[in-house]
């Protein structure tokens, strides 16, 4: 079943008037230009074009922007504690304990020199006490979780000898490990062929429903959040041009209430359906970022 | 059919060492048809393209293009008849050489004389403004280096592009700009295509034939329409295609 965001509980998750600002040489870049949302126990697709702020915002929530970079916000709370006042040792024990995130491409995201079942146990001892014989029976009980048959023998392997799709779920495994109520997954499944893909978000689906975990899922891949989660923010330059149940991506009958950003973003795609002789070129507004 | 086909591959086996990738392919394209290969990574689909283009010479079978059976080592006239987009414009364009460079080297190759008209030609066509023909390719964005690209595959004026994935590392505003262009171009010039991509909805828009791939085999090949009223024949083509039609939650 799935599990609402309900006003009676407390959020996951509190953001308002997020912006992230780059100070360079040739002015300040502005990334991300006030974005609010709330984050409850739910799937919450961000969705844009490259340099729409979409990874950016993952990022400032984890506070992994770098150096150039500021992050500033109104209101920015994890379930009732102010991330913005919170000094670095305390924010630094809630990433990947409590709030995790799951990069793009496991080529790059893994380290090269250890075996993936270390680093999964490394994930786990950073957060937990626990022996080194404990961190294994529970990184191969994790490596299970993620559907890789035989964990036992890909625990010894190294990035290089694993698939890419076998690679993201080994990056999945070590996000998950330490139990994080909040995954931030950006482009988790934008690297693999489309039944993996599946394969990949039914493992998501499943800890959202099971666990109760708040999932923001950024992507750039309109039909995927469509059909996978519950709640889509459309960001374009840094904006969120508008909020939308899912469900109401694909609903012809909502299209009068739609953003013209997100129905040119939906014109673009070909479709199967509805084959048409010409794409329909996007056309941007200037006045949509004032 | 009488008119020989631009396109024929028979019994066409490719290996890397041990590991056999592509088994017993045959296909035909007609003239001035677009034909689509779809397939999941290491289906073998980019490897029968770049066998097509001359760029893998450990292959046995038989190739003909236009009619012209093809050695493993091609010469001139193939190539000024047949071009290869890329996938990754990124990757594809030499970092330090100028748009100009990237259209002037195939043109002094093949040692065509009025390089500068066809560079000016070639440009316009693909809808690049004349000020970017000295630009580098850091100076571009990822959309219009894959016009560059495919500006330099048609200033030989070739009849055949093979085309890789060419959209597949763009945004889909630039991905819809990209294929209308490939669609005009193609039309204009009676332009033959091979396309490979793994999205189904990109090669029905763009191919009116084309064949779906596994393990180095040709598993279905089809019409577009039949691909749009969700009824291939095998099982694997269908699971392609349920898979493509985005995440279903089991009911209950």
């Amino acid at each position: 079943m799935r599990a609402p965001d309900t006003p009676t509980e407390q959020p996951l998750l509190e953001l308002d008037n997020l912006r992230v600002n780059f100070h360079t040489a040739t002015g300040i870049v502005r990334a991300v230009r006030g974005l609010s949302f709330t984050l409850g126990r739910e799937r919450l697709g961000i969705v844009g074009e490259s340099g729409s702020g979409k990874s950016m915002t993952g990022r400032a929530i984890l506070d992994l922007i770098p150096h150039p970079g500021e992050v500033l916000a109104d209101r920015m709370v994890y379930r009732g504690q102010d991330l913005l006042t919170m000094d670095k040792r305390t924010r630094r024990k809630l990433r990947g304990r409590h709030i995790s995130m799951v990069m793009q491409d496991p080529k790059f995201s893994l380290n090269p020199v250890q075996t993936v079942g270390e680093q999964i146990a490394e994930a786990y001892r950073v957060h937990h006490k626990a022996s080194a014989r404990e961190a294994k029976q529970r990184s191969l009980a994790m490596l299970e979780q993620v559907q890789i048959r035989e964990p036992g023998r890909v625990y010894e392997l190294y990035p290089h000898e694993v698939s890419g799709g076998m690679g993201q779920r080994v990056m999945i495994a070590m996000m998950l490990i330490a139990e994080p109520d909040i995954l931030i997954a950006d482009e988790p499944t934008s690297a693999l062929d489309v039944t993996v893909q599946l394969q990949i978000l039914k493992i998501l689906d499943d800890l959202v429903t099971q666990r109760g975990m708040g999932l923001i899922f950024i992507s750039h891949d309109l039909h995927l959040v469509q059909s996978f989660c519950d709640r889509v923010i459309v960001m374009y330059g840094g904006k969120a041009m508008e909020t939308l149940p899912a469900a109401e991506l694909a609903d012809e009958t909502a299209r009068s209430r739609r953003h013209p950003y997100t129905l040119g973003l939906l014109g673009c795609l070909p479709d199967l359906d509805h084959p048409k002789a010409k794409l329909a070129t996007l056309t941007r507004d200037p006045a949509w970022l004032a | 059919m009488t008119t020989q086909p631009a396109i024929t591959l028979d019994r066409l086996n490719v290996s890397f060492g041990d590991s056999h990738v592509v088994k017993d392919l045959s296909f035909e394209v007609r003239p001035g048809e677009s034909y689509g290969i779809v397939g999941e990574s290491g289906s073998g689909k980019s490897t029968v393209l770049r066998v097509l283009a001359g760029l893998n010479r450990d292959w046995s079978g038989d190739v003909a293009i236009l009619g012209q059976p093809q050695p493993k080592i091609r010469n001139k006239a193939f190539h000024r008849a047949v071009q290869m987009v890329f996938q990754d414009p990124y990757g594809s364009l030499h970092p330090k050489k100028t748009v100009d460079d990237a259209l002037a080297e195939p043109l002094m190759i093949h040692g065509i004389r009025d390089a500068e008209g066809r560079i000016g030609r070639a440009m316009a066509d693909v809808g690049l403004p004349a000020s970017f023909r000295f630009r580098y390719p850091h100076q571009l964005s990822g959309g219009q280096r894959q016009r560059v690209a495919i500006a330099r595959a048609l200033v030989l004026e070739p009849t055949i592009l093979l085309l890789d994935e060419p959209t597949s590392a763009l945004d889909v505003s630039i991905q819809a700009e990209v294929l209308n262009l490939l669609q005009t171009l193609r039309h204009e010039r009676k332009l033959t295509y091979i396309l490979v991509s793994h999205d189904l909805a990109v090669v029905a828009h763009m191919c009116e034939r084309l064949l779906v791939m596994q393990f180095g085999r040709g598993v279905e090949e089809m019409t577009a329409a039949t691909l749009a009223a969700r009824s291939p024949k095998t099982a694997y083509a269908q699971q392609l295609l349920t898979a493509s039609e985005g995440f279903r939650r089991k009911a209950g």
